[in-house]
């Protein structure tokens, strides 16, 4: 671990050694009752110039679960592009995301390229990432890329493809089609798909449009379907079974009623094997001054199919105090339908769950108190307690 | 009935008056500045803020009590306080500083080319405090920004956006549920993304290496967006179970199996997970297929891997679970890899 802190501060050292921007580094120190115990984050991002620059993100974990690991790398990137922009390349360990295609973390290379015509080119290959710093790995690796095209100033579409492997093995092998488009100022759409080459078939389909209304009024609709089995590796056995895709789709509505308060009632409905079940969510947020620092808000939420069907509700409030300091409160009361009983134990008729918190935010300094408690399936009754300290440095 | 609609009517209208501080309808405290009466007067916008033609991309160019009483405008203030301390609202003053922070602007070039008329850029200054800096839309209208815009470059406007304190609200709103809409609004245009997020933003949900979860680290912010934010712990297995395969958008199947063994929730010295009938010797008697073919991923976050074979044991031709593909089933992966050579053994 103190090899992968060295590597990723080396790394940013390096990129910054002739900037005149700053270097910004920061690290934050996290504890809880609830495991893990101990948790260190360093990040570090700095520009060597307008056309380069580097970012890292490492963690350290002291008394971690068993078969978790104590430290890994998050990110570190290079990034360099022209000074117009128009190619643009990263290497190192970063999320991928391609379009239609899910969003993949590798160790690798990626880049980008506008070609005229308004067309784009994007293309990554690496291996994918697994937790703790694992080595001896052999032949697991992904490439894909994608081809895009931006119409004018009110759309674009693209499609771009994925293969997957480990230890040689077919994993993934995708291929998606994304789309966005603005009719005017007020509607727009996008939309994506993502077809599994592997085991034929529709994967992942997405689409939300939206209506402006008016400056207070917007209207969202969205669809989506996804076919569980077809996002499994193609190693897994389930894959061959005979999936049975899940779909669901609604309508929102964000009302801002005056100026603080907004409210947001969302009306769905799933479906999964003949499993038909309304999402319903309505939501109220008042700020308690111009800039929303302190707010309150509440929402109440049912949901679920059968008898994984709940009703839960949840209030939140933030409250801005004297001497930067900010408290905070969020309550959360969830009612499963049925008590099931597994396993020959018992689950519970409501599981509440309640955090109170202090912050404090001076310059470069952050830090937090909180206490958790809750009653859920897993234990009667339990409380926790969570405090994090964290510090910004800027060096010029 | 018509009493009581009155009633109700009267209370109702009684609420939101008392309520209109709170709900931001009356402004307690200060008041916008009169932008529109001074316009009225004939005041000339340069009368009072004075040196725009000097720009030195440091001062805010809002007037003093000095200007406000000079020229005989108002030579008997009515309190000894600063005249913007009541006359304009603070959010508004905070705002036009934030935007001399961020933004690299030179009023002195826009005048001339203006004529001196602000309400050109300005142009919802009449309507209050809520609009005296210009929205993006308004520089498109002379600015053609078109090799930036495309090559995605902010910089020749924007400046110091590094510390995540101001983003042009017109630029784009991640309002409405941005938390599960932002996959598919982010499919065709990740670059624009990159303008302002670095990598580890995406990561610290997307990663597979999160230290921890963004609810997690901000717990002293309830509004922080996150799928597993309040008591997600307790409702998780709900969640998993009406939305199947939601949970696989970002986790490999193995994790429920990693995190319920290492907490206790499963493994060695507990019962079977499954309720009685799950599986059965015939499909009326088993409920483990229809649940397998709604969320195959639940499945094998415990049976994945080697724990496939007892799976193959039934499931094969000539067995009592019997063949395991459904009608019109094909794939592109070999006979001689996984899954199908646990059963096609000789790639048949």
């Amino acid at each position: 671990m103190k090899h992968s802190v060295a590597i990723a501060l080396g790394f940013v050292a390096v990129a910054t050694r002739s900037a005149a921007d700053p270097l910004r580094l920061r690290a934050d120190a996290l504890a809880t009752t609830r495991s893990p115990a101990g948790l260190v984050m360093l990040e570090a991002d700095g520009e060597a110039s307008s056309t380069m620059s580097a970012e890292a993100v490492v963690w350290t974990a002291a008394d971690p679960l068993p078969g978790e690991h104590a430290g890994d790398v998050l990110v570190i990137a290079l990034r360099a592009r022209t000074k117009d922009g128009r190619a643009s390349t990263r290497v190192g360990r970063f999320v991928e995301m391609l379009g239609a295609i899910r969003p993949l973390q590798i160790d690798g290379a990626a880049g980008r390229v506008k070609l005229p015509q308004h067309v784009t080119v994007e293309a990554f290959a690496g291996i994918p990432v697994v937790p703790g710093l694992a080595t001896g790995r052999s032949w697991d690796w992904a490439a894909g890329g994608r081809i895009g095209r931006e119409l004018g100033d009110y759309g674009s579409v693209g499609l771009a493809m994925m293969e997957q492997r480990d230890a040689g093995r077919l994993v993934t092998e995708e291929v998606g089609l994304d789309a966005g488009v603005a009719f005017g100022k007020r509607d727009d759409v996008g939309a994506k798909l993502a077809y599994d080459l592997a085991n034929p078939a529709i994967a992942d389909a997405e689409i939300t449009a939206r209506h402006v209304h008016s400056k207070e009024m917007r209207f969202d609709v969205y669809a989506g379907y996804r076919a569980a089995s077809h996002l499994l590796p193609a190693t897994s056995l389930f894959t061959v079974l005979g999936d049975v895709p899940a779909a669901r789709g609604g309508v929102r509505m964000t009302w801002r009623v005056a100026p603080r308060l907004e409210l947001t009632g969302d009306a769905g409905a799933r479906d999964s094997d003949a499993d038909f079940a309304p999402a319903v969510t309505a939501r109220a947020r008042l700020a308690l001054d111009d800039r929303g620092t302190s707010a309150l808000t509440g929402e109440l939420r049912r949901d679920g199919a059968s008898d994984d069907a709940w009703t839960g509700v949840r209030g939140a409030a933030r409250i801005a105090l004297p001497c930067a300091l900010t408290a905070s409160s969020e309550v959360e009361l969830v009612i499963p339908d049925h008590d099931r009983t597994a396993g020959g134990r018992y689950r519970g008729q409501v599981w509440p769950w309640a955090l109170a918190a202090l912050g404090w935010d001076r310059g470069p300094w952050h830090a937090a108190v909180a206490i958790e408690a809750s009653a859920s399936p897993e234990a009667r009754h339990r409380v926790d307690a969570l405090v994090s300290l964290g510090r910004t440095w800027g060096v010029k | 009935m018509t009493r009581r609609r009155t009633l109700v009517a009267a209370g109702l209208l009684a609420c939101i008056a008392a309520c209109a501080g709170v709900l931001g309808l009356r402004r307690e405290g200060s008041r916008p500045f009169p932008h529109r009466a001074h316009v009225l007067a004939n005041v000339a916008c340069t009368k009072c803020h004075a040196q725009l033609e000097q720009d030195d991309g440091k001062g805010l160019h809002v007037p003093d009590d000095a200007t406000c009483s000079s020229a005989g405008c108002h030579v008997k203030p009515h309190d000894p306080r600063p005249c913007l301390g009541c006359h304009a609202t603070p959010l508004a003053l905070e705002q036009l500083a934030e935007a001399r922070d961020h933004l690299a602007f030179d009023h002195g070039r826009h005048l001339p080319r203006t004529k001196g008329n602000c309400m050109r850029c300005h142009t919802g200054v009449a309507e209050g405090d809520d609009h005296l800096r210009p929205a993006m839309a308004t520089c498109f209208k002379c600015h053609d920004h078109d090799a930036e815009r495309d090559a995605r470059r902010c910089d020749a406007c924007h400046k110091n956006l590094e510390d995540g304190v101001e983003r042009p609200a017109s630029h784009l709103a991640h309002d409405g549920d941005w938390l599960h809409e932002h996959g598919t609004r982010a499919a065709s245009s990740a670059d624009l993304c990159q303008t302002c997020h670095q990598e580890k933003f995406c990561a610290s949900c997307h990663g597979v290496t999160v230290a921890v979860l963004p609810a997690t680290q901000h717990f002293a912010d309830p509004f922080t967006p996150s799928v597993h934010r309040a008591g997600f712990a307790a409702r998780h297995s709900l969640e998993a179970k009406s939305d199947p395969g939601a949970c696989q958008q970002c986790h490999q199947p193995e994790r429920c199996a990693t995190c319920h063994l290492a907490r206790g929730i499963a493994g060695e010295g507990r019962r079977s997970p499954h309720p009685p009938g799950w599986v059965g010797l015939t499909a009326a008697d088993s409920a483990h297929g229809r649940e397998a073919r709604r969320d195959p991923a639940a499945c094998a976050s415990c049976h994945g891997g080697a724990g496939e074979a007892l799976c193959v044991s039934c499931h094969k031709v000539g067995g009592v679970g019997g063949n395991p593909h459904p009608p019109g089933f094909s794939s592109r992966v070999r006979m001689t890899e996984l899954p199908c050579r646990m059963c096609h053994t000789v790639g048949r």
